[in-house]
C-alpha cells in the first residue's frame, strides 16, 4: 500500500472541503497547503500556537451559526498530542459542525522529523472514548470516504489519515498574522451578516 | 471590609452586564460562587476546559466569530497559558477577556500556591499582557464597573485584558 504524502492529502482535503472554514495547523502543513492549493479565504493559518488548532476550531464551531455547515481542523499527530485533552472538551460539547482531520506521519516533520508517540497511540479510540465519531484510513479511497462521511455526520468527527514523511520544499510564511487572518475573518463576518447576526 | 460573598457578587454583577454568550471555566474553590452563578444562567453557555491554554484557543476561535465570551480561571494557571496567549490572541489582535482569581496572598490556605501566584502580576507584565487589579485597595463599589470596562477595553484594543481579582480579602 502506498501512503499519500501530506501535500497529496491536503489536496484531497481541499477538493472535498472547497469552501468550508478550516483551521490549519502550523509550520509545514500551512506552507504545503499554500503551495498545493494556494491561498483560500476559508483557511485560517495558525502560524505558531502548536497544540491549539483543535481548541481554536472548537471556539469557531461554538460561535459560528450552526446552519453554515462544517468547520474543519487540519492537525498533525504531534500537534494533536500536544493538545490532546481538547478532545475531551469537544466530546463534552459535541459540536456537530466540527471535523478534526489528523494527518499522521508519526513525526514532528517541521522540526526535523523527530518521532512522535503517535505510533503507539490509538487516536480513533481516544476520540471515540470522548464521544467523537472516529475514522481511520491509510489510502486514498478510504480517506475520501472518511472525509465524505465526516461532512455528512451529525456529530463531531475525527479522521486519522496515515501519510508518509515526504515533504515539499516551501518558503516560510513570514507575513503579519493579522494580515494573514484578515480574509478568514471577513468570511466569518460575511457569514454572520448573511445569517442576520 | 467586604466579605468574600460581597466581592463575588460584585464580580457577578459585572458579568451580568457583560452578558457573555460563552464562558469557558477552570475549576476553582475561590470562584465557586461565581461559577455557580454562571452555570445557572440559561443564556450563557458555560463549560469546563481541561487546561488554560485550551481555553485561550477556544476564546480566540470565539473572537474570530465575534461571540462575546469571558474566560474564568485562577492565577496559578497563568503559567500554562502564556505561550498560547502571546502566540494567538496577541499575535492575531483578538480580544480575550480573562477573569483571573488571585491566590497565594492573605487568607490563603494552600502552602505552596503562592510560589506561582504572588508573581503573576509581574509575569503578565513581562509578557505585556494588560491587567486590571481588584483587591482591597479598590473600593468594592467600583469592582463591577471596572469589570465591565475591562471587557470593553479588550474589545476596543483587540487584545487580551485580564482582571486580577482577589476574592480572598487580600
Amino acid at each position: 500500500m502506498t501512503l499519500l504524502s501530506r501535500a497529496e492529502a491536503l489536496a484531497v482535503f481541499a477538493e472535498l472541503f472547497p469552501v468550508e472554514p478550516a483551521v490549519i495547523t502550523l509550520g509545514a502543513t500551512v506552507r504545503e497547503l499554500l503551495a498545493t492549493v494556494g491561498r483560500r479565504e476559508n483557511d485560517f493559518y495558525v502560524l505558531d500556537s502548536m497544540g491549539l488548532p483543535v481548541a481554536i476550531g472548537l471556539g469557531i464551531a461554538l460561535g459560528r451559526p450552526p446552519a453554515r455547515g462544517k468547520i474543519v481542523v487540519v492537525e498533525g499527530d504531534g500537534g494533536l498530542l500536544m493538545g490532546l485533552s481538547s478532545l475531551a472538551t469537544v466530546g463534552f460539547l459535541k459540536p456537530a459542525n466540527l471535523v478534526i482531520l489528523v494527518l499522521d506521519n508519526g513525526t514532528y516533520a517541521s522540526t526535523g522529523g523527530q518521532p512522535t508517540a503517535a505510533t503507539t497511540t490509538d487516536f480513533v479510540a481516544i476520540a471515540e472514548g470522548c464521544g467523537i465519531r472516529g475514522f481511520e484510513s491509510s489510502d486514498d479511497a478510504g480517506y475520501r470516504a472518511a472525509l465524505t462521511a465526516a461532512k455528512a455526520a451529525d456529530t463531531p468527527t475525527l479522521i486519522r489519515m496515515h501519510i508518509d514523511q515526504r515533504s515539499i520544499k516551501t518558503p516560510y510564511l513570514l507575513e503579519d498574522p493579522v494580515r494573514v487572518a484578515a480574509p478568514f475573518r471577513q468570511l466569518l463576518n460575511r457569514e454572520r451578516a448573511e445569517s442576520g447576526i | 471590609m467586604s466579605t468574600n460573598d460581597e466581592r463575588s457578587d460584585a464580580v457577578i454583577a459585572g458579568l451580568a452586564q457583560i452578558k457573555p454568550a460563552v464562558v469557558p471555566m477552570m475549576p476553582s474553590s475561590t470562584l465557586k460562587r461565581i461559577l455557580e452563578w454562571v452555570m445557572a444562567q440559561p443564556d450563557i453557555r458555560s463549560f469546563p476546559v481541561t487546561r488554560e491554554e485550551e481555553a485561550v484557543g477556544i476564546m480566540g476561535g470565539l473572537a474570530l466569530t465575534e461571540t462575546p465570551a469571558v474566560l474564568i480561571m485562577q492565577d496559578n494557571g497563568v503559567g500554562n497559558f502564556l505561550t498560547a496567549l502571546t502566540t494567538f490572541p496577541v499575535a492575531y489582535h483578538l480580544p480575550c477577556f480573562v477573569l483571573i482569581a488571585r491566590r497565594g496572598g492573605i487568607n490563603e490556605y494552600n502552602s505552596m500556591i503562592h510560589l506561582i501566584s504572588e508573581r503573576v502580576p509581574d509575569i503578565l507584565a513581562a509578557a505585556n499582557i494588560r491587567t486590571l487589579t481588584l483587591d482591597t485597595t479598590v473600593p468594592i463599589t467600583e469592582w463591577t464597573d471596572i469589570i465591565v470596562k475591562g471587557y470593553a477595553f479588550a474589545q476596543t484594543t483587540h487584545r487580551p485584558v485580564a482582571v486580577l481579582v482577589n476574592l480572598m480579602g487580600g
